[in-house]
């Protein structure tokens, strides 16, 4: 295949056309910070970390959804995107109820790691509180919605790798929630095959199994893409 | 139908307006405004009235769209004479038709009248509200009735339609809407020509025309008025967008709160699929097109192009980052076209008179006319369509009467949640898309909300941020959370417990959430906030508490 010239912070680099900027950089060792980007499912532009410079464009583009074209100089760590992205992490962290100290998922959080890299040592904005529901309603698993970030990786991977669409999002702004069914207690699901995936793909606290306690969560986000990948090749 | 046909009816139905049996005619105007003051119950108490005096043969009494003035509502018209009735009320419709028909003389004290005038116009057209304003896409509203499709074919209706399908070419049609210089009038200002080459070039066997119908800036209700006034305009100009690009399907998107423009827009495409003005070969030529309504659920989010595709597909509607634009991948990823409704309400004018005549009017930059929403402090509320380029002074004082109660101007805020406010030291400013943009606003949809000294700045900013903060979608964090904390911001201050730190992170969140926002809603929440700090300044300092 024909590859295609880029420039990513001062480093000439020979790429495939047709990947996205976040692939190309992931590829050469390049760091972008993300959250709700998963491989093996779709993109959405949506947690906005991933945003990037580009000569000639005068907006912020997300490197995971845009496609690198050729002769495409591209600056992913000035000051202003590192300024952005420590907004960008502080206001998860304001947004619900992020307790590290008492959470399932500590020390094997997304968001913790992203505090740590982004060097967040307190927060400028004030705590929203929501009250948010705990579904226990599964007999399995549990939905902590103090925990979400509506990155919406457990919707994605229920509807494109699972198949069931039993995730989905209900209402607007900051009211916005991840609801089983017609937001149905997530026990009463018909959709739900209990698979599981949507535990692996949660990047906090918000999906765990039952019985464990603190820090006992473990993930592995990366099965989402080698199952994908299987698939692929019809194993 | 084909052609011969519809020219025999068009031919008809002049003949029968040139030997009108009627001496008079009256239009009240039944644009959900005026309808919700009482106009039904007007025209009915009207129609009983002629009845009774038995003058139903001298007199034609018809429902209109969209008059103007609608703060003056229920309107009513007498032509020829035009005089213009405001704020009729069933109780004294004797006492008109009395004097208008019987006695042949209008009575003063109830004609249309701007309290900063001294007396009202006979004539309504001497009156500047109608006298400075230059109507092309507003051209037949509140004149026909746009529930009969024959009077807007009387107006020239569909001519356009017919002369692009028998005498141009897609190519030639582009070339015509490329060389009006139109901008799309749904807030971006996008040349309209441009966009349509770029839907014609992709190479594809289905395409899509969408018209934007989900007006949902507060105080706006430009594209409203045009699908209840005259609704088979805007047909007529996605028919010719469909020609034009290649499509054989359109969609038109119209939010869920404009049950009469539904309803009317729904019968015109019933009325032009009769006469075969819409369907399946169009006049008898091999071109089909077909225009379906999607009607909105009330979400403010579905405005936003791919948000709104996303609704039509029936999906969530919540924006997706662009590129891959519309116009190569859209609804259900084929190439589309959207435009908003007044776009395709200027296109027959263009078409008809051609490109050139429509580019000379306006500025340089900013081609054509615009519709405007007045609303506020401002002695005639209502809807305006002015040569772009008109000065703010021109529409708040000339046109729209003055303000209210002799008061001072003190600000016009432009373009809803996503535009800006616009103070006094600028009234001069002429409004085109660039001279609102170098001061902080933006042309919009064409919202015109005008302020007097009872309004503070910083519940005006406080009040937009609440309405983004509400309609964000929710999907990406800056406009999730951005809002809400420049909203919760703003409350403090408005509370006077903010402190200077609280302004400064305001700025500085204002900024990120404009530059790091998914789409235009976001990208353009801080606008308001944005533009009064910059002219109003002083209102948010003089709240700040001060530490010693």
């Amino acid at each position: 295949m024909n590859t295609i010239p880029i420039i990513i912070d001062e480093k000439k680099l020979e790429v495939d056309p047709g990947k996205t900027i976040l692939e190309v950089c992931r590829e050469n060792e390049i760091e972008i910070l993300t959250m709700c980007h998963l491989k093996g499912v779709l993109d959405i532009g949506a947690c906005r970390l991933c945003l990037v410079e580009i000569e000639g464009i005068n907006k912020l583009l997300s490197a995971c959804t845009t496609k690198v074209a050729a002769n495409m100089i591209i600056r992913t760590n000035t000051d202003r995107i590192k300024k952005y992205q420590r907004i960008t992490t502080e206001l998860f962290f304001a947004e619900r109820n992020h307790v590290c100290a008492v959470c399932v998922a500590n020390g094997k959080c997304e968001l913790q790691d992203l505090g740590y890299k982004v060097g967040l040592d307190h927060i400028r904005y004030p705590h929203l509180f929501p009250q948010c529901e705990v579904d226990t309603s599964h007999p399995w698993y549990v939905m902590d919605h103090n925990r979400c970030i509506m990155c919406t990786r457990c919707v994605r991977v229920c509807n494109e790798v699972e198949g069931a669409h039993n995730w989905d999002v209900m209402n607007r702004g900051h009211q916005v929630r991840v609801i089983s069914d017609f937001n149905s207690p997530w026990g009463e699901s018909v959709t739900c095959t209990s698979c599981g995936k949507c535990l692996h793909a949660c990047p906090t606290g918000a999906i765990w199994p039952k019985a464990i306690v603190q820090g006992q969560l473990q993930k592995n986000p990366g099965m989402i893409n080698e199952l994908v990948e299987k698939r692929k090749m019809k194993l | 139908m084909n052609r011969q046909d519809l020219k025999t009816i068009i031919y008809a139905e002049k003949k029968k307006e040139e030997t009108n049996k009627y001496k008079h005619k009256i239009c009240v105007c039944c644009g959900a405004g005026c309808i919700s003051s009482g106009s039904e119950e007007v025209m009915k108490k009207l129609q009983e009235e002629i009845k009774t005096r038995g003058l139903e043969n001298e007199v034609e009494v018809i429902p209109t769209g969209c008059m103007g003035p609608c703060n003056q509502g229920p309107l009513m018209k007498f032509l020829p004479e035009y005089n213009i009735y405001q704020k009729v009320d069933c109780s004294n419709i004797s006492a008109i038709v009395q004097s208008q028909l019987i006695e042949k003389k209008p009575i003063e004290d109830l004609l249309l009248f701007a309290d900063s005038r001294e007396k009202p116009f006979i004539d309504a057209r001497d009156d500047p509200y109608f006298k400075k304003q230059l109507k092309i896409a507003l051209k037949n509203c509140g004149h026909i009735n746009p529930e009969r499709i024959e009077d807007y074919l009387v107006h020239n209706g569909y001519l356009a339609l017919d002369k692009v399908l028998f005498e141009m070419s897609p190519e030639e049609v582009i070339a015509e809407v490329k060389q009006s210089r139109i901008r799309g009038r749904g807030g971006a200002g996008y040349p309209a020509g441009l966009k349509w080459e770029t839907v014609y070039k992709y190479v594809n066997d289905q395409k899509y025309v969408i018209c934007n119908g989900d007006e949902g800036d507060p105080g706006a209700f430009m594209d409203r008025s045009v699908l209840e006034g005259n609704p088979h305009r805007v047909l007529e100009g996605m028919a010719i967008a469909g020609y034009a690009i290649g499509a054989n399907k359109g969609y038109a998107y119209i939010r869920g709160e404009y049950p009469l423009a539904i309803k009317r827009f729904e019968l015109a495409i019933k009325q032009a699929k009769k006469l075969g003005l819409l369907g399946n070969n169009i006049l008898g030529t091999t071109f089909s097109f077909d225009v379906e309504v999607r009607i909105g659920a009330g979400a403010f989010v579905c405005g936003e192009e791919t948000a709104l595709i996303a609704s039509i597909e029936g999906k969530r509607g919540t924006p997706r980052p662009r590129p891959p634009f519309p116009a190569e991948s859209g609804l259900w990823g084929k190439p589309t076209l959207i435009n908003n409704v007044e776009t395709f309400a200027a296109i027959s004018p263009i078409i008809n008179n051609g490109g050139e005549w429509y580019s000379e009017i306006g500025t340089p930059k900013s081609a054509g006319t615009k519709v405007f929403a007045l609303a506020g402090k401002i002695n005639y509320a209502g809807l305006i369509e002015v040569p772009m380029g008109t000065t703010l002074r021109e529409i708040v004082f000339d046109i729209g009467g003055g303000i209210q109660n002799g008061e001072d101007f003190k600000a016009a805020q432009t373009g809803g949640p996503s535009g800006g406010c616009i103070p006094a030291e600028h009234l001069d400013v002429k409004m085109d898309y660039e001279s609102l943009v170098s001061l902080g606003s933006i042309m919009g949809s064409g919202g015109l909300i005008i302020m007097d000294k009872s309004s503070d700045m910083v519940d005006v900013a406080r009040f937009f941020m609440e309405f983004c903060m509400d309609e964000s979608c929710g999907k990406c964090v800056p406009c999730r959370v951005g809002t809400r904390m420049m909203h919760d911001l703003l409350q403090k201050i408005c509370e006077n417990k903010a402190t200077q730190i609280d302004l400064d992170r305001l700025e500085e969140l204002a900024v990120y959430v404009k530059e790091t926002s998914l789409c235009g809603l976001g990208g353009s929440a801080p606008n308001p906030l944005l533009s009064t700090l910059r002219h109003f300044r002083q209102e948010y300092e003089n709240r700040i508490v001060q530490h010693d």
